[in-house]
């Protein structure tokens, strides 16, 4: 998904923590039959893992193609398609895979199936999930339900990656037929708990139930339908009308009324990323320390929870959530705003922030400019176009730029490519060693206690250098029709639908 | 008369030539880029690189158009890039919606400004006439996003008489077709509505004061015959070029409209496509829309001919 619609998504159109509940799921008996009417925020572009960016394209894939490994609420790895693993040896991970699996165009899961999609997603011309795969040199075929992927050097992300799209299995006899419309039609590719049956591009998008789901007896729905509704507030009209079943974001400031509403659910739970602002440390002025220091000194995360969010999520203080296993809530370099102390670092000093049109993102711009004023430091807002935006980001065209990040299972994914040096989304050129050590370290050490040390040593220092102010915590939340049951609620924003039932 | 509609078709070539340029340049200058539109979260320098040259973005902007208007010449517009559809297919799958939409709209318009508008004419000066010019000044001033948000709050969340967006094909249901356009019809036609009431009231204010109507009033012609039979046509010259040219922009009216009902016609993909820079949807539809004004135009002035035969295109 976009970052700065992430942004919004994460922080501020979900809803609060810790009321309705964190990832449990609702109790009573299932029954099978009727379909569900699913909002999403944008339109997809592709329904083939292998060139999909969107968090939106993600949400409908876990409902239609299986992965080999899966994760539960707690974000710990389970068994998807890999049935057991041995990762005894760290550059080779030997899997066995579940028998009798079978694509919904009748074609078997097997060895063979595995190495070919993960060739597919590492050769391929179009393919985004180069990057995901890197670590993995090759994937040998041992027997029909036995695989062994060969790694250049320890990956200890690799499970986590392979729950995502880089994980997702595909009937090659389905893709081939599919050919160039593949990525619009993929029918019979998956072997989820939905088929695809139609994609009427800013109309609809239907799938229908697999009946021969190897999961016996799931899903319970006949179908599961998808509506584009880019508009938050045409979101809740939506809802209202009954037009649509379950939305995953609503305005922040429409969830207290959804929640006053006995017609309608609402849960949420905390999600994985993180939400805030970057500071370009490779020009002037944030090239000065004190003056990064300074304005995250000065930053009232408190308001911003309270004014923009709602009181919706928790306060951020760093780049890992209370989602993770990672997540060291000792960590607090910045908390409370402290004018004076921010003063004492640097005042007097000029610059710009970027932000899209968005209206919430505006409001937090604004209130980050007045309480920069209190510490005597002048904010200029600049409001750019979404592409523009984040173009001139991403070139290191900016002093500011309020960036979200949606977080990734592996804390991994929520650090490296932001603070190593030369990192891919490494936008305020932010670079030093020792935090390079430790990332390094805890991308291919397996030792998870060691490696949630490497975190906490490198999370403490990027949150003192300060190129990111960290301000709020977003949560993975769910709205929905009181008729919508056995729902269960996951950090990482997807809405599953396999266990899902109508009453 | 052919002689006249060939000539009017080889002088759209030269306006079309010079359309292309302008909207491929265009659309190229605005910043941002589509490669880190299609990697959102998933890109890095080596992905973007790649994107650029599978997109031929890396080749001088020059051969770029080059390749473009080659192969238009053979009728392919090229893919899209954020979906890889053929442009034509994306562009017509969501005609048909942008035209009953445009359509009923168009309709919604006339049906209130010519009475209106006739009637204003007529009882020129009186409580009425003041009344259908706040109506046009109202009309022409809110944008027809607000009319549509306001539409939606009463009619379909409040009064649940009317559902929210959608849309279904006539053909499919027409019942239910109709009953999902009458909210985004009224939304966009409403501007055009007023425009054409204001021509239409005083476009016949001037016909009534000819000398032909006189006489026919002298004559002792009904005053229905008067005003429907000898003044309206008249009166409507005017009118058919305004309402010709909201037909050639249907497409760009149905933008907003359509983004706020969530229609799934040409509009909406225009601003979806323009921002994630996919700039083959964005060329298609530019094109689409430049043509249909045009044709709209062409149309208008061989409809002059048969409401007022004075008029020749010899």
């Amino acid at each position: 998904m976009r970052r700065a619609s992430l942004g919004v998504a994460c922080l501020f159109l979900i809803a609060a923590c810790g009321s309705g509940g964190g990832g449990g799921t609702q109790s009573a008996t299932p029954k099978h039959g009727g379909t569900a009417t699913i909002a999403l925020e944008s339109e997809l572009r592709t329904l083939d893992p292998l060139d999909s960016s969107l968090l939106v394209e993600r949400e409908v894939f876990y409902n239609m193609y299986d992965s080999l490994f899966t994760i539960d609420p707690s974000l710990t790895i389970k068994a998807g398609l890999v049935k057991s693993w041995d990762v005894t040896d760290p550059t080779s991970y030997k899997f066995t895979l579940r028998s009798g699996v079978k694509y919904h165009d009748g074609t078997s899961f097997n060895a063979q199936s595995v190495k070919d999609n993960i060739t597919r997603y590492k050769t391929s011309a179009g393919s985004r999930r180069k990057s995901d795969l890197k670590s993995v040199t090759s994937v040998e075929v041992v027997d029909d339900t036995h695989v062994t992927f060969h790694l250049t050097k320890p990956d200890a992300t690799l499970l986590a990656t392979l729950v995502d799209r880089a994980g997702m299995m595909l009937s090659m006899d389905a893709v081939q037929k599919g050919g160039q419309n593949f990525s619009l039609a993929p029918t019979g590719a998956g072997s989820g708990p939905f088929e695809f049956v139609e994609w009427k591009r800013n109309d609809h998008l239907t799938l229908k139930r697999n009946a021969g789901y190897w999961r016996s007896g799931l899903p319970y729905l006949d179908g599961v339908t998808y509506k584009a509704i880019p508009d938050v507030n045409a979101i809740v009209a939506a809802l209202k009308t009954g037009d649509i079943d379950i939305a995953r974001t609503i305005a922040a400031k429409d969830v207290a009324g959804i929640k006053a509403d006995s017609g309608f659910i609402y849960r949420d739970t905390p999600a994985l990323g993180f939400n805030g602002f970057e500071l370009n440390a490779g020009a002037a002025p944030f090239n000065d320390p004190a003056k990064r220091k300074a304005v995250a000194t000065a930053i009232d995360r408190y308001a911003i929870l309270k004014n923009i969010n709602f009181n919706i999520g928790v306060v951020g203080y760093g780049p890992i959530p209370p989602s993770s296993w990672a997540f060291d809530p000792s960590e607090k370099v910045y908390d409370h705003a402290d004018a004076a102390a921010a003063k004492s670092a640097a005042t007097g000093f000029t610059f710009t922030y970027k932000t899209t049109s968005d209206p919430v993102n505006q409001q937090l711009a604004q209130l980050i400019q007045s309480e920069l004023a209190a510490a005597g430091i002048t904010m200029k807002i600049q409001t750019e176009e979404f592409a523009t935006y984040q173009q001139e980001c991403q070139s290191h065209h900016f002093e500011a730029c309020g960036v979200s990040w949606s977080g990734r299972i592996d804390p991994d994914g929520n650090t490296y490519a932001w603070w190593h040096t030369g990192g891919d989304f490494n936008d305020s050129l932010y670079s030093n060693s020792q935090v390079d050590g430790w990332l390094d370290d805890a991308r291919t050490n397996t030792n998870q206690a060691q490696r949630k040390q490497d975190y906490a040593n490198a999370q403490k220092q990027i949150v003192s250098d300060a190129p990111y102010v960290f301000t709020v915590f977003g949560v993975s939340a769910q709205i929905s029709s009181n008729k919508v049951q056995g729902f269960t609620l996951y950090p990482d924003l997807m809405i599953r639908m396999a266990e899902v039932w109508k009453s | 008369m052919t002689t006249y509609v060939l000539r009017r078709l080889m002088l759209m070539l030269p306006v079309a030539f010079l359309v292309t340029v302008g909207v491929f340049m265009l659309i190229r200058l605005t910043p941002g880029d589509p490669a880190l539109i299609l990697l959102g979260e998933d890109r890095s320098p080596q992905a973007i690189a790649d994107i650029h040259k599978q997109l031929g973005l890396d080749k001088p902007i020059y051969v770029q158009y080059g390749i473009w208007l080659g192969r238009m010449a053979h009728g392919d517009f090229g893919r899209s890039i954020t979906t890889h559809q053929p442009v034509s297919t994306a562009i017509t799958e969501r005609l048909p919606a942008t035209l009953e939409l445009g359509i009923v709209a168009l309709l919604w318009s006339l049906i209130v400004a010519i009475p209106l508008g006739t009637i204003a004419a007529v009882r020129r000066g009186s409580a009425l006439d003041y009344l259908a010019s706040g109506i046009t000044v109202a009309g022409v001033s809110v944008p027809n996003f607000f009319i549509g948000v306001v539409l939606i709050f009463v009619l379909s969340v409040s009064l649940r008489l009317f559902p929210f967006g959608g849309y279904i094909p006539f053909a499919q249901d027409p019942i239910e077709s109709l009953r999902h356009v009458v909210l985004p019809a009224i939304a966009l036609g409403t501007a055009g509505a007023a425009i054409n009431m204001r021509f239409t009231r005083s476009s016949m204010i001037e016909v009534l004061n000819n000398d032909y109507v006189r006489t026919a009033w002298a004559k002792g012609a009904s005053w229905r015959r008067v005003v429907f039979i000898h003044a309206l046509k008249n009166a409507l010259i005017p009118v058919v070029t305004v309402v010709g040219l909201q037909i050639g922009g249907i497409i760009e009216g149905a933008v907003v409209t359509e983004t706020v009902f969530t229609w799934p016609g040409v509009g909406r993909l225009a601003v979806e496509s323009i921002g994630d820079r996919d700039y083959t949807i964005v060329q298609g539809i530019v094109l689409l829309a430049a043509f249909s004004y045009m044709f709209a135009n062409l149309l208008v002035d061989l409809v002059y001919g048969w409401l007022d035969p004075r008029i020749s295109y010899a």
